[in-house]
């Protein structure tokens, strides 16, 4: 039997309380002034943030804003500052925490209400700002057999394709609190993406007018908040100096 | 949304290109950066040297002024060196500015995000930015009297400046700003252009940062004793000031 | 009044909605999408395993072709399917794949020489061909021939979906997130749009379009546990149902998939016993193989879990709070294999198990999963009686996957549909019939309608609670419509449930009051749609007196072509209503390539057709005839079931593979 057999069939222990503070906003009701709201919840055996929020949802407080899709940690729509660390709360078990948490709505991105932000229009600026899709000239002849790739090439590129644009690393970034037009670590994780695909025709250069500036990835001062606190443990540190490299190259040889 | 995209394209017209600046600015100040972090590295070393012997001190300051490449000593190699390092620490200020806060409300907001988040690497930051600015003026002070009085490095002239000068308080604040931001300014640098990341970069960056902490202590451990020292020697002598060292019999070739 | 104009509306974000959209747009007509969350974050991200595609690369699917993969679909809908959209889809997944393959999805390739695979608990080494290196690999999946589901490791929907969603960034398409449809606009059979609530300001816009499409994926969520993302809650379907014109089909097929996690109901890849992974009971015994000595773990995954809820009821489950469960062992696969292909069900077993699955046994049972059934389409994806309405994915019943979906054709369909249906309907777009002749008067009285519903919701006075009503509809499903299934329990779910519906017409929307984002005025309108999608469920399970695919009356244990060789079709003519009307639309064996026969799983007790014995014994004949004669395997099928001339001109020629290259090799 293991630890988690253990774990549910376990007599029920005295259930912790845990209290939940929230931090409320509601932009569509005038005069309406951000408010800390306190909820006490009994924890449940592998509760997590989104059993514990939908809780509060259904017996507290019908109107408290947040927002879940898939509840598995797969589609990023639920990052929020956990005790002030951006995280993805669905994922988040309140077991690991102390009883008295705090949770408060992304910086940065449009609020819609409490713990509702609204990262998807953020991303889509980004993607169609540093044009994250494939660059060609050539048709596929839908009939033939495929291109052909190196697996190894194909795992590389799955590696950084794993990118779940929650906003953790836009929301932990030093860089980006003082600069909003800083592409953060999910803009310059995609450009390396794009970077290591044959089938994405641009070259260095290309990638020069898109990251090669203070916005791109010399703005970027390697606090590493993004790669700590990424859900998808991406290599971002090694990858945004990877790039970094890349880029001060094509800098240096270029000819104003 | 038609009209989104012509506005788009038109902007694509009339964008410039993304010019080199950005890509040297970045390579300029890793690079000084790089080369200042050397110098501190061997400076503090040097002038612990009194932590041996006056003597030892005493042959390292006749070393650099050219003494056993010349047979005499030439001061004005010190004021060159000063002189470079100062060039070198103004292109290495001028590069990093443009990270800094550039006005009130980014330099709360930072201080707020750091606060909240409770994250090293990102308050490792902001004491660079704290260190740097102390080094603005205080190793500009120091580097300025090192170009203007060059002769003026030995076991008691330095001694008698750190004392009778009042130079200490500025020089222990300057030790610790100096040693703090050089070693977080080294790991930083690492972990910005992927130096000895290896196959697995989190376990390397652990590694770093223990090394970073190490190197601190050590440094102003050592940097510390070396200033105690020469207080020490510069209470005994504040009655000789300007009285010039001589090496003991044997203390030299 | 705010009314938006536009050539092609398509409601849903998820691969169908947005392959739809590119297809359309690529054919010069104005597209907007409506989706309640950002594209990227759809369900279609959560499909883990992979995609069916009969590429024929990898040394262990050579051989594979359209007819192999089109078997397996026949055989794993339990001859529910339409044959004729089946062959459509077969034939198209190779070209879906190798689009994507263009557009970016980093698919695992094969890579040549020798490498350590389990096969039935052993390690076996598979030796990969050199000429099909760097070519789309496959895995092995539930019921099917030969290893055909392609994928990207266990990121297959998520690599997919980043990929269409970038390309419709890269065509400009206009995408309005956070936008529901709450009401279809119609007018004489004909769909001219929907009423739209914007879910962050509350407003409700009118959106005119020539075409409408819904591509709102499954509705799982009538079930208290399920594997689906909370949005998939069915409101596609009941939009179109509240039409009265518009029909669903097959809604009672409901498919359980066997390995979701205890007591969360968060999937666990089929991939996790594709690539080897086995069942273990209370005792640690594999049992898999005494049932289905066979195909074992891979045996089609209504099959599996009936199994698996066969053998907890002999006790043999592992109790916990939760209830029984059985164990997912994927141990033997070694810690390397999990941490590079199964990486999403390690992250899930870390973060919601607490546990190593490299090193423990992973607690499942069945849970509910996918909806085969949906909006009735044609094989345009059209409804059949409400014209320029259309459908695509799991919203949609097309009807490809009968009773019995099979791993890996879902997100295969998504794409394979939005690529079909998108030009059928550009071409109804550029016919004449597509002229929007909708008056002002039935754009605003539709609107005002839905602004009426609203306001009642929030002035309601003493009503009903909403949460009351839907958990009480989430437990009836579960406990009474679940994997099997009996007479006694459907008729009590289906009376609960209108008793339900009848409730739900005075729910009040409590403790917050807001027309703007509010929570609960969306969970409370959802919940009125949701009770009539749930009704629909079990009204058509109770009808349906025999037991097909995922569909398993315990009272009728037995398939029973001779009456219920057919689709169930609903309808609901009034809204003040509490059921549904009812139909049925016959699946023709005469037309059949594949006619009805065993599955191979279990005991036959299959009741034929009568006509099942004339049709397969000329399918035989004309079978040997052809094949004499000396044509090609795709030439004999053409004449056993032509269906070319259904698909769009672009699509109807043939996929080269290793093993069936074109004359002109490169």
């Amino acid at each position: 039997m293991n630890a988690l057999t253990k774990g549910l069939m376990m007599k029920d222990k005295a259930a912790r309380k845990i209290k939940i503070n929230i931090l409320r906003f509601d932009p569509n009701i005038p005069n309406d002034r951000p408010r800390i709201d306190m909820f006490e919840l009994e924890e449940a055996p592998g509760m997590t943030l989104f059993i514990a929020l939908n809780d509060i949802r259904e017996h507290h407080d019908a109107s408290l804003k947040f927002d879940f899709v898939c509840r598995a940690g797969i589609c990023g729509s639920c990052s929020m500052l956990i005790n002030g660390r951006p995280g993805l709360a669905c994922r988040t078990l309140t077991s690991t925490m102390e009883p008295e948490i705090m949770l408060a709505p992304l910086p940065l991105f449009e609020l819609i209400g409490d713990l509702s932000v609204y990262t998807g229009n953020w991303m889509r600026g980004l993607n169609e700002r540093l044009e994250t899709w494939i660059h060609t000239q050539e048709e596929v002849d839908v009939e033939r057999l495929e291109e052909r790739m190196e697996p190894e090439l194909a795992e590389e590129i799955y590696e950084l394709d794993r990118c779940i644009e929650c906003g953790c690393c836009v929301a932990g970034c030093g860089t980006i609190q003082m600069r909003e037009e800083f592409v953060g670590a999910v803009g310059l994780n995609k450009i390396a993406r794009y970077r290591l695909d044959p089938r994405d025709k641009r070259d260095d250069d290309d990638y020069y007018e898109l990251v090669g500036d203070e916005d791109g990835v010399f703005g970027c001062m390697t606090l590493l908040g993004c790669e700590d606190v990424c859900p998808k443990e991406l290599p971002l540190q090694s990858k945004i100096a990877y790039l970094r490299r890349k880029m001060v190259e094509v800098g240096l040889n270029k000819k104003d | 949304m038609k009209h989104d995209r012509l506005h788009k394209s038109v902007d694509a017209y009339l964008k410039l290109h993304n010019s080199s600046t950005p890509a040297r600015l970045d390579f300029v100040q890793s690079v000084t950066g790089f080369i200042l972090a050397l110098f501190i590295m061997g400076h503090i070393l040097f002038e612990a040297t009194i932590l041996i012997s006056k003597d030892a001190m005493y042959a390292m300051t006749r070393f650099f002024e050219g003494y056993y490449f010349f047979g005499e000593t030439y001061p004005g190699i010190i004021s060159f060196l000063a002189a470079a390092i100062f060039i070198i620490l103004i292109v290495h200020t001028l590069a990093a500015l443009r990270k800094f806060p550039s006005n009130y409300r980014q330099y709360s907001i930072f201080r707020k995000h750091s606060a909240e988040f409770r994250h090293n690497d990102t308050t490792l930051w902001l004491w660079q930015v704290i260190t740097g600015f102390m080094m603005f003026f205080l190793a500009s002070v120091h580097l300025y009297m090192m170009m203007t009085n060059p002769g003026d490095i030995g076991p008691f002239a330095s001694a008698d400046r750190i004392v009778s000068g009042w130079m200490w308080p500025l020089y222990l604040v300057l030790l610790i700003s100096v040693v703090l931001h050089t070693f977080i300014g080294l790991y930083r640098l690492a972990l910005k252009w992927g130096w000895f990341e290896g196959k697995k970069p989190k376990e390397s960056r652990k590694v770093m940062k223990k090394i970073m902490i190490a190197a601190i202590v050590f440094y102003i451990g050592i940097g510390l004793a070396a200033l105690g020292a020469y207080i020490v020697i510069g209470i005994e002598h504040s009655d000789k000031v300007g009285a010039r060292y001589h090496p003991t019999e044997g203390g030299q070739q | 009044m705010k009314v938006t104009y536009t050539d092609v509306l398509v409601i849903g974000g998820g691969l169908a909605g947005l392959r739809t959209a590119t297809g359309v747009k690529e054919r010069g007509h104005d597209v907007i999408l409506l989706t309640l969350v950002p594209p990227k974050r759809s369900h279609s991200a959560a499909a883990q395993g992979g995609m069916q595609a009969s590429l024929g690369n990898s040394v262990m699917g050579r051989g594979d072709n359209e007819d192999v993969h089109f078997e397996d679909t026949i055989k794993g809908s339990d001859w529910g399917a339409d044959q004729k959209v089946a062959r459509m889809f077969v034939n198209t997944a190779p070209k879906a794949i190798r689009e994507l393959a263009a557009w970016g999805v980093p698919w695992n390739r094969v890579k040549k020489g020798g490498r350590q695979a389990i096969i039935n608990a052993e390690k076996v080494t598979i030796t990969e061909e050199e000429d099909a290196h760097g070519l789309i690999t496959a895995r092995d999946f539930g019921g099917t021939k030969k290893w055909r589901t392609c994928y990207t490791s266990d990121g297959t929907g998520h690599s997919m979906l980043y990929a269409v969603d970038n390309k419709v960034h890269e065509q400009g398409i206009e995408v309005r997130e956070r936008m529901e449809a709450i009401a279809l606009i119609h007018e004489n059979d004909r769909c001219y749009g929907a009423v739209v609530r914007n879910l962050m300001t509350g407003e409700l816009v009118a959106y005119i379009a020539k075409a409408t499409t819904i591509a709102t994926g499954g509705y799982g969520r009538i079930y208290s546990v399920s594997t689906n993302a909370v949005i998939c809650q069915g409101t596609g379907q009941a939009i179109a149902l509240e039409t009265g014109v518009a029909t669903l089909g097959n809604m009672e097929a409901i498919q359980f998939h066997p390995t979701a996690i205890v007591p969360v109901g968060i999937l666990t890849t089929e991939g996790c016993r594709g690539d080897g992974g086995v069942l273990r009971d209370v005792d640690g015994y594999r049992f898999m193989p005494d049932y289905e000595p066979e195909k074992k773990e891979l045996a089609s995954r209504d099959v599996v879990s009936r199994r698996m809820t066969e053998h907890m009821r002999k006790g043999k489950g592992v109790p916990s709070r939760y209830g029984d469960h059985l164990w997912l062992d994927i141990t033997i696969l070694g810690r390397k294999h999990i941490e590079k292909n199964l990486r999403e069900v390690k992250e899930i077993c870390e973060n919601f198990l607490g546990i190593d699955p490299a090193e423990e046994w992973i607690p499942v049972r069945p849970t509910q999963h996918y909806s085969m059934g949906g909006i009735r389409t044609d094989h345009r994806g059209e409804s059949q009686t409400l014209k320029g309405l259309y459908s695509v994915g799991e919203a949609a019943c097309w009807d490809l996957h009968g009773f019995n979906r099979l791993g890996g054709n879902s997100v295969s369909e998504t794409v394979v549909a939005g690529m079909l249906v998108s030009e059928y309907i550009s071409d109804f777009c550029e016919s004449e019939e597509s002229a929007i002749n909708v008056s002002t008067s039935v754009i605003e009285a539709a609107l005002k309608c839905e602004q009426d519903k609203l306001d009642r919701l929030i002035n309601n006075k003493d009503g009903e609670d909403t949460y009351v009503l839907r958990r009480a509809m989430e437990k009836i499903m579960m406990e009474k419509v679940g994997i099997f299934r009996n007479g006694k329990d459907l008729k009590e779910a289906v009376d609960e449930l209108e008793q339900l519906i009848f409730r739900s017409h005075n729910i009040e929307v409590t403790r917050s009051k807001s027309l703007a984002a509010n929570p609960a005025l969306v969970n409370a309108y959802r919940t009125q749609m949701m009770l009539k999608v749930a009704l629909t469920v079990a009204y058509g399970a109770l009808l349906r007196t025999e037991s097909r695919g995922a569909h398993s009356r315990e009272d009728f244990p037995e398939r029973n072509d001779k009456e219920w060789l057919n689709r169930t079709i609903m309808r609901w003519k009034d809204p003040d209503m509490t059921m549904p009307t009812v139909s049925y639309e016959d699946i023709e064996v005469e037309e059949m390539e594949l006619p009805p026969g065993f599955r191979g799983y279990g005991k036959d007790m299959t009741i034929h057709h009568p006509k099942t014995e004339e049709r397969q014994a000329m399918v035989d004949t004309m079978r040997l005839q052809t094949e004499e004669e000396g044509l090609d395997r795709i030439e004999v099928q053409r004449t056993l079931m032509p269906y070319s001339e259904l698909l769009p001109e672009k699509y109807q020629g043939r996929n080269e593979r290793l093993d069936e290259r074109f004359d002109d090799e490169r």
